[in-house]
């Protein structure tokens, strides 16, 4: 068959406009398929960050806007293999405005046990103790902080909506960490000494820091043993990166829109490839009775046929593959809720599916219009005008 | 092999189809035998039957009556694959309009029917060149046929018809796209070919002169096959 490969490739550039056009549309469609193979990837197949892996967090069996008494703490780090606990209040608010540009993450949190559970925080060690020491003081991303031009020592005002209170906070430290560096956090007891008696002793999600990635599981099973039919609140435990995903499940059916999104794309891309090849058979019929009188078995020239249209998508499929890669490195770049999207990226298995793809792309638009080309009659084929 | 030897032998050979709700009988009880060496000329008008019969030599069509043996061979009775095999090996062809593959350059069109063979690319490169050479070509082995003129691109096709050394040259209005003069070397190459190296030839043609090239004369009226020197009515 390998013979044959310089006619294939000759034939491939017979017609440059076309095939150009061709490679750009498959390239484009698949550029698009890949990003969401890799999202799809990422969601539900890619292990958590080294960081995220040791991680777990506990919220309210009912909703995430219910929140569980803080005396939880001290009875969850009793479990075995649980090496920290940390209250975290998600705080929502308002900076500068209600733009979507100006929304970052917020949370009230215990200073004195964030660096444990976030070891992968790098932040020099004076800005560390100013940080725990003040009350108002607030911890923030390097990256968010670049973004909005602030400096240790800056104030920053943060408009409460949630909770009746606007927090005038001290920029005291800078964290850099290799995939997070765009959130906010606050000292709690900031957050609880504003609120009424009534609204006091409370924790939104507990964050715990497990010994080792096997006993997540374990932990999570624990936790929510413990305190099931509780008076006060059942619990959810689950893995930080599960419990990220919640988030977009609460969207709809994410998977069934990604694969969705990736059947209609793919499907759409075969049509137009199958016009592309048909039209260009077409355009060959004489060619293919020639090659029948010289000897060439009808096989020899389905082989050829879609050898061609598998050859034009793979090309496709690669550039395609560019460019996604391109396009994961923007998304990676851009502030992002969800861990793994910070992580996004083109991995070996992904790019061999988005190039599978595109051979079966290739494979099924062609078949058709090779099959029948192989099968017409060469007399018939003769006949056929240019 | 004697010069006696007959390469086609066809018998009572019918060809029937069915055009627009038309029964046409395109040739009907033809019996012919063309010996090794010979090269025949099929003259008649347009419909008469003389490419339906050269079609059937070569297998691309079938016959719906009678039989025909090529080359000792009951086509018939192969397989697809066999009679690729068949063709690559003992015919070659040359189309009135050359028919070649405007993608590749002369050396590579005459280089495709040996792509079919065991030889290795050096072997296939240096048969197909000098098979260019032998039709006057060797200085153009590197064009492609947009810059061939139509005689040259003629040549270049029959160059390919003999590369794989067939024991049969089916020629199909070979000069009827060609001005007088390259018409008139096509002949001589076939009338060579014909002479010097002992192929046998069936040219269908319905030009007087391209004919006298040929060693005998056949001509069909109608689906029949006239006998041996008896022309036409019209």
């Amino acid at each position: 068959m390998f013979r044959y490969l310089p006619l294939v490739v000759k034939n491939c550039w017979r017609n440059r406009r076309r095939t150009t056009l061709t490679i750009i549309s498959i390239g484009a469609s698949l550029c698009l398929l890949g990003v969401l193979m890799a999202i799809y990837h990422a969601f539900y197949f890619s292990d958590p960050p080294p960081e995220q892996a040791l991680r777990l967090v506990t919220r309210n069996r009912v909703s995430l806007t219910f929140q569980m008494p803080q005396a939880y703490r001290e009875q969850i780090k009793q479990i075995p293999g649980v090496r920290e606990v940390m209250i975290s209040q998600w705080f929502g608010g308002t900076y500068k405005d209600r733009r979507p540009e100006n929304m970052f993450a917020r949370f009230a949190s215990e200073p004195d046990r964030l660096f444990t559970i976030h070891g992968e925080m790098r932040v020099p060690e004076n800005q560390k103790k100013a940080f725990q020491r003040e009350r108002s003081a607030c911890l923030v991303g390097k990256a968010l902080a670049d973004k909005y031009g602030w400096k240790l020592g800056d104030r920053i005002t943060i408009v409460g909506d949630i909770f009746p209170l606007n927090l005038e906070l001290t920029l005291r430290a800078i964290y850099e960490a290799d995939l997070n560096n765009e959130t906010l956090y606050f000292n709690r007891e900031y957050l609880e000494e504003s609120l009424s008696e009534r609204r006091r002793g409370n924790a939104g999600t507990f964050n715990i820091l497990a010994d080792s990635p096997e006993s997540v599981p374990r932990i999570a099973a624990a936790v929510d043993t413990k305190f099931r039919n509780s008076s006060a609140a059942e619990t959810k435990t689950e893995a930080e990166q599960a419990f990220q995903l919640g988030f977009i499940s609460a969207m709809g059916n994410v998977k069934l829109f990604l694969l969705s999104i990736c059947g209609a794309v793919t499907f759409t891309i075969m049509l137009v490839s199958a016009n592309t090849m048909a039209m260009s058979v077409r355009e060959r019929v004489r060619e293919v009775g020639v090659l029948r009188t010289l000897g060439f078995t009808p096989a020899a020239i389905m082989g050829m046929i879609l050898g061609e249209a598998v050859a034009i998508s793979i090309i496709g499929g690669v550039i395609g593959c560019g460019l996604a890669s391109l396009l994961c490195g923007v998304v990676r770049s851009a502030p992002a809720f969800i861990l793994q999207l910070k992580t996004l990226s083109i991995t070996p298995p992904v790019a061999a599916a988005c190039i599978g793809v595109a051979a079966f792309i290739g494979l099924v638009s062609s078949a058709v219009p090779a099959w029948s080309a192989s099968r017409t009659p060469i007399v018939e084929a003769l006949r056929a005008s240019d | 092999m004697t010069t006696e030897e007959t390469v086609i032998q066809a018998r009572a050979l019918t060809k029937e189809f069915v055009r627009d709700e038309f029964h046409v009988i395109a040739l009907q009880d033809v019996d012919i035998d063309i010996h090794k060496g010979e090269f025949v000329a099929l003259m008649g008008p347009s419909g008469s039957g003389k490419s339906t019969l050269l079609h059937l030599i070569a297998a691309m069509d079938y016959a719906t009556g009678g039989e025909i043996r090529v080359l000792g061979e009951n086509l018939r009775a192969m397989s697809d694959g066999e009679i690729a095999r068949w063709r690559n090996h003992n015919v070659g062809f040359i189309f009135q309009q050359f028919n070649l593959i405007p993608v590749l350059t002369a050396l590579e069109n005459v280089e495709l029917p040996l792509k079919l063979t065991n030889l290795n690319k050096q072997e296939r490169n240096d048969h197909a060149t000098t098979a260019l050479k032998l039709v006057g070509l060797g200085d153009r082995l590197g064009h492609f046929p947009r810059q061939l003129s139509g005689g040259q691109e003629q040549r270049v096709a029959i160059a390919r018809a003999i590369v794989t050394d067939p024991a049969l040259i089916l020629a199909d209005e070979p000069t009827g796209n060609l001005d007088a003069a390259s018409a008139q070397e096509v002949l001589s190459i076939l009338s060579r070919l014909n002479k010097e190296y002992g192929k046998t030839i069936v040219m269908v043609t319905h030009d007087a002169h391209a004919a006298r090239s040929a060693t005998k004369v056949r001509h069909l009226e109608k689906g029949a096959l006239l006998p041996e020197g008896q022309l036409p009515a019209d």
